[in-house]
């Protein structure tokens, strides 16, 4: 009698544990960002996607930085007084002792580090030294020439507008640009490289999975020269959570370059959304460009 | 009688088969407002990017019987001076080769496809070369008070019937309408009309204004294909990272 007492308590324990867990999960599971939450009906276009049309920008939009991406100047060279010019103070890492410390936008691992291969950390760590006074060309951040961003920069540079139409989203920014195809057409061609690479989603609920190829990878990922090479492959979840958010998250594969696949998570918010008739300006990168020919010392 | 009908008839159904069999064939798509959809990639297939006028072939430049209504545009004095001596050093001097963006009307007569994205209240249109991206809106709205120097304009449109009729302003000066130094200045407006003439293929009309560089408004006048291959999309043509390109990532 005792024992058959105890043996159901036992299940009846193991029960509610088990529920427990599962309710955890489920609970945290959700602010991980894994899932959207249930509560959000979004609108819903004549595809059946959700409407998530408009202007969007993360909290935090710069560039400078995947593990510490803090905005302004902080940790760039002085413009005035006694050291204007001169490389900012360095750590004994290398790294630029910069005043703000933000979180990094990678979650994955969990150490925030971009997992190199030991070759491949040799020239990150060669761009990020050179980045403020290049003396070659390879040491041009991308940006100052005007390149487009590649799909995970294009999200925390600054404002990007997403467009929708059967089978297709159309995602604008400055100097950049990128179809997202929802039918099942297949990749194109491996041996063709392009800046936004090719990519091609489907939505889940409320988030949209994007399979992306054929990155020509020549965008770089920061200022401090963090990048993948063209052999990368990239997984990205836009997890809508409700009309005015966002959680942009992309995972890395590419065993030529990472010892391991890496992930990277940026909230995005909506903006302009209390402004129908807010529209672009023109950004003509190129052709506003003044600068590039005194910007490297040594001719190219 | 009879027999006359049926020999109608017959006609007639075997014309639709061809037209089938050609596919450029039935009603235009229409929108969920009644428009016709311009959804799709299009091409025009003119030599209007070398040179909008008549012209023989060039070491530069394939022949061209010209879209310039009346052939030849009517530049004041001063203009053709001035065009000729674009001409002249067009290798140099075309800002295509800087990699500028092409201003309108030339992107939409460029040898190069592009595509169109529709909705109510706008038309997004986004060229392979250079991959620009140029928004006409249909929302009822103005242009913004200028000038402005963009190098693609402000395009505001409305339907005019079938036709979309778009309206352009606020051009940068130093663009070119073509590889033969044909120019403008910044007071440039241009009226374009996208007119279907079937499912396939769209009538491009566009008026140039500009009393600063010619005598009178004068009109180009060029068809667009639409591309029919299955599964096709846009690439990218980036011209100002080829140079620089070798020493990323």
């Amino acid at each position: 009698m005792r024992f058959q007492l105890s043996v159901s308590v036992r299940w009846v324990a193991l029960a509610l544990g088990a529920i427990t867990v599962l309710g955890t999960s489920l609970v945290f599971g959700a602010d991980a960002g894994d899932q959207a939450p249930a509560a959000w009906i979004p609108k819903r276009l004549s595809d059946g996607q959700p409407d998530v049309q408009g202007f969007w920008r993360t909290e935090n939009p710069n560039a400078y930085s995947l593990t510490n991406p803090r905005t302004g100047q902080d940790g760039m060279p002085e413009r005035t007084g006694p050291n204007a010019g001169k490389p900012p103070p360095r750590g004994p890492d290398g790294r630029v002792v910069a005043k703000t410390q933000k979180p990094s936008r990678i979650i994955d691992p969990p150490n925030g580090q971009v997992p190199y291969l030991p070759s491949a950390y040799a020239h990150q760590q060669d761009l990020y030294l050179n980045f403020e006074v290049p003396t070659k060309p390879q040491y041009v951040e991308t940006q100052m020439r005007c390149y487009p961003s590649g799909v995970a920069r294009q999200q925390w540079w600054n404002e990007v507008e997403i467009r929708q139409y059967p089978g297709v989203v159309f995602l604008i920014s400055y100097a950049s640009n990128r179809f997202i195809y929802l039918d099942d057409r297949p990749h194109i061609p491996d041996n063709i490289k392009l800046f936004m690479s090719d990519s091609r989603g489907h939505w889940e609920g409320n988030t949209l999975v994007v399979d992306v190829t054929n990155s020509n990878a020549k965008h770089r990922l920061s200022y401090e020269g963090d990048f993948s090479s063209d052999k990368v492959h990239i997984t990205e979840r836009f997890i809508f959570k409700d009309n005015n958010t966002y959680q942009y998250q992309a995972t890395f594969t590419d065993p030529s370059v990472y010892k391991q696949p890496w992930t990277v998570s940026s909230k995005q918010l909506r903006v302009h959304g209390n402004d129908p008739s807010y529209e672009w300006y023109e950004y003509a990168c190129l052709e506003g460009e003044r600068n590039l020919d005194n910007y490297i010392p040594v001719a190219e | 009688m009879k027999k006359r009908a049926w020999i109608l008839v017959a006609l007639l159904g075997s014309l639709a088969i061809i037209n089938t069999a050609l596919g450029d064939v039935g009603p235009i798509k229409r929108t969920a407002e009644g428009h016709p959809d311009f959804t799709g990639i299009w091409q025009p297939l003119t030599t209007a990017e070398w040179d909008l006028e008549p012209h023989g072939a060039r070491k530069d430049a394939p022949p061209g019987l010209g879209v310039v209504v009346g052939g030849s545009i009517p530049y004041q004095p001063w203009a053709l001076e001035q065009r000729k001596k674009n001409f002249d050093n067009r290798a140099t001097l075309d800002p295509r080769n800087k990699g500028y963006m092409l201003g309108v009307p030339r992107v939409a007569y460029n040898a190069a496809p592009f595509q169109i994205l529709q909705q109510a209240k706008h038309l997004t249109l986004v060229y392979e070369y250079q991959n620009s991206v140029r928004t006409i809106y249909t929302n009822g709205s103005q242009h913004p008070p200028g000038h402005i120097d963009w190098w693609l304009g402000d395009s505001r449109g409305h339907w005019e019937g079938d036709t979309l009729v778009s309206d352009v302003l606020h051009q940068h000066p130093d663009t070119w309408l073509d590889r033969s130094g044909n120019f403008h200045s910044e007071d440039l407006h241009v009226v374009e009309r996208y007119t279907p003439l079937g499912p396939d293929h769209i009538r491009y009309e566009a008026t140039l204004d500009d009393p600063k560089v010619f005598t009178r408004p004068w009109s180009i006048n060029l068809i667009l294909y639409r591309h029919k291959e299955e599964n096709l999309q846009l690439l990218e043509y980036y011209p100002h990272t080829f140079d620089s390109e070798q020493y990323y990532p």
